[in-house]
């Protein structure tokens, strides 16, 4: 199970709060690394010697680098183009839903005004994409 | 030529003739003015040229010495002048053209600005959607955080206060969600196609009653009416239109919903029609403005901006919407999608 960690992509640190408080109430002990821009967090994923998450749960309006172009850039290096990443943000523009499947995203979740619905949308993330699915074979040697 | 009008070539013929014998204004004035009839008939040039031909063909039958010179000079004075009428009419073509080319140029530069300013709304309501959402949440969930946490140290009344925080937060976020629909509803690029507002609406209805499977109310939808319009927006209208029926009908025991059709000169009108808490007619023109709500959230919930939107994308396919009601006496909403050719019923 501790091998299993999350890499969250959150800018605002209240809704960052808000999300760990979520998977804390809903029992999920999991270790979430967090980035809070866009480069920090293709930094992070491109460090040969750190072991890859499990999920990425990304925000898409984030400083430096948005994360529309995250997720491009995780899916063109072949390292990381298999990783699960969930988007989770405030936006339901039809274009970011649009651009988000078409550049390899493998959920959309808008964020919930609504704190318990919000809190049920994270325990079903973690319940589905933490124990249920089953994760891509990575390529270790590479 | 066979499409050449067999007197104008008589007529061209006889006066070039007279002028070949006899040269004067007035034959060179017959000659401008047989040009303008030709370029009213729609003649073109080389009509002309092949009339011109033919007819010093036939004068030179008829004895007009047309070899000379001189008279080669006059025929071909006569020719010219038959033209410059063609001529006039190349160069008004060519400033119209100018006056066109410039007009569309301005044309062009108002698109470039009027999508400029839609680019600009549309990263306008990006910020709505997403800025203006973000601290709700964090209102909403800190608020959420207290009532968990810090359950012991609240008491009754403070309990209430956040729970009012929270209702307001999440209020404010329908508020945002329906403003964001309305602009998207004038935004957004309107397509044409055939739709089946009886399965749309049915599907609606059924949604509703599943939402609140304790509610009994008795629908019914007239079957095959299709109209010809844009289908997520027609899906919005009919949302609206029966969602509000769903609603104010809510405190009746033996709610009624009914959606149909009438036909009259051409134009096909849809009703919306239920028996529930209905408004007063002195108020209708307020029922479609944004904002507008004739009850209390305490009694119906609701931000007021649904009709708004609803009027919105009516207009744009060109229609009408008006509504009828008295206080508990049930409401009726009617709207046509414009023009004969653009609403039509299956036969």
């Amino acid at each position: 199970m501790d091998e299993k960690t999350i890499l969250l992509v959150e800018d605002n640190e209240k809704d960052e709060a808000l999300i760990l408080r979520a998977l804390k109430k809903n029992n999920i002990g999991n270790e979430v690394a967090i980035c809070r821009d866009g480069a920090e967090a293709l930094e992070q994923l491109s460090r040969p010697d750190a072991p890859l998450p499990q999920l990425v749960l990304l925000d898409l309006k984030l400083p430096k680098i948005d994360g529309l172009e995250v997720l491009q850039q995780i899916r063109a290096n072949p390292r990381t183009r298999l990783l699960p990443v969930v988007i989770l943000t405030s936006s339901n523009e039809e274009n970011d839903r649009l651009k988000g499947y078409s550049f390899g995203a493998n959920s959309y979740i808008r964020k919930p005004v609504d704190f318990i619905e919000f809190a049920e949308a994270v325990r079903q993330l973690g319940l589905y994409w933490l124990i249920m699915n089953q994760p891509p074979p990575f390529d270790r040697t590479s | 030529m066979s499409t050449l009008p067999s007197n104008l070539l008589e007529r061209y013929a006889v006066a070039l003739q007279s002028h070949l014998t006899n040269p004067d204004d007035t034959a060179l004035t017959r000659a401008y003015e047989l040009g303008r009839s030709a370029l009213d008939d729609g003649l073109g040039v080389l009509d002309m040229a092949t009339l011109h031909a033919e007819a010093l063909r036939i004068a030179a039958v008829h004895g007009a010495p047309a070899a000379k010179p001189v008279e080669a000079d006059k025929a071909a004075e006569f020719f010219i002048e038959s033209l410059s009428p063609f001529e006039m009419s190349l160069q008004g073509y060519r400033e119209s053209n100018a006056r066109l080319t410039a007009l569309n140029e301005a044309l062009d530069q108002a698109r470039i600005a009027a999508e400029e300013a839609n680019r600009e709304l549309e990263s306008f309501s990006y910020s709505v959607a997403h800025d203006l959402r973000a601290p709700l949440r964090s209102i909403d969930g800190f608020s959420q955080a207290l009532l968990e946490d810090y359950n012991d140290k609240l008491d009754g009344e403070g309990k209430q206060y956040l729970r009012f925080v929270r209702e307001s937060a999440q209020q404010m976020a329908q508020l945002i969600d329906d403003l964001l629909n309305l602009s998207r509803v004038t935004r957004s690029e309107l397509k044409r196609e055939t739709v089946d507002l009886s399965v749309l609406g049915r599907g609606i209805l059924a949604k509703l009653a599943r939402r609140e499977p304790g509610r009994a109310v008795t629908t019914t939808v007239q079957d095959g009416m299709t109209a010809e319009g844009d289908e997520r927006l027609l899906g919005v209208v009919l949302e609206n239109l029966l969602g509000n029926a769903w609603k104010f009908t809510g405190k009746r025991g033996d709610a009624t919903i009914a959606f149909g059709s009438k036909v009259s000169g051409g134009l096909v009108t849809y009703f919306i029609r239920d028996n529930g808490a209905g408004f007063d007619m002195a108020y209708a023109d307020k029922l479609f403005g944004v904002f507008q709500r004739l009850h209390g959230t305490h009694e119906f919930e609701g931000t007021g901006i649904g009709l708004a939107t609803v009027q919105r994308i009516i207009r744009r396919h060109g229609g009408r919407i008006g509504a009828e009601g008295a206080i508990d006496q049930g409401a009726t909403f009617t709207f046509d999608l414009g023009g004969k050719a653009f609403a039509r019923m299956k036969a």
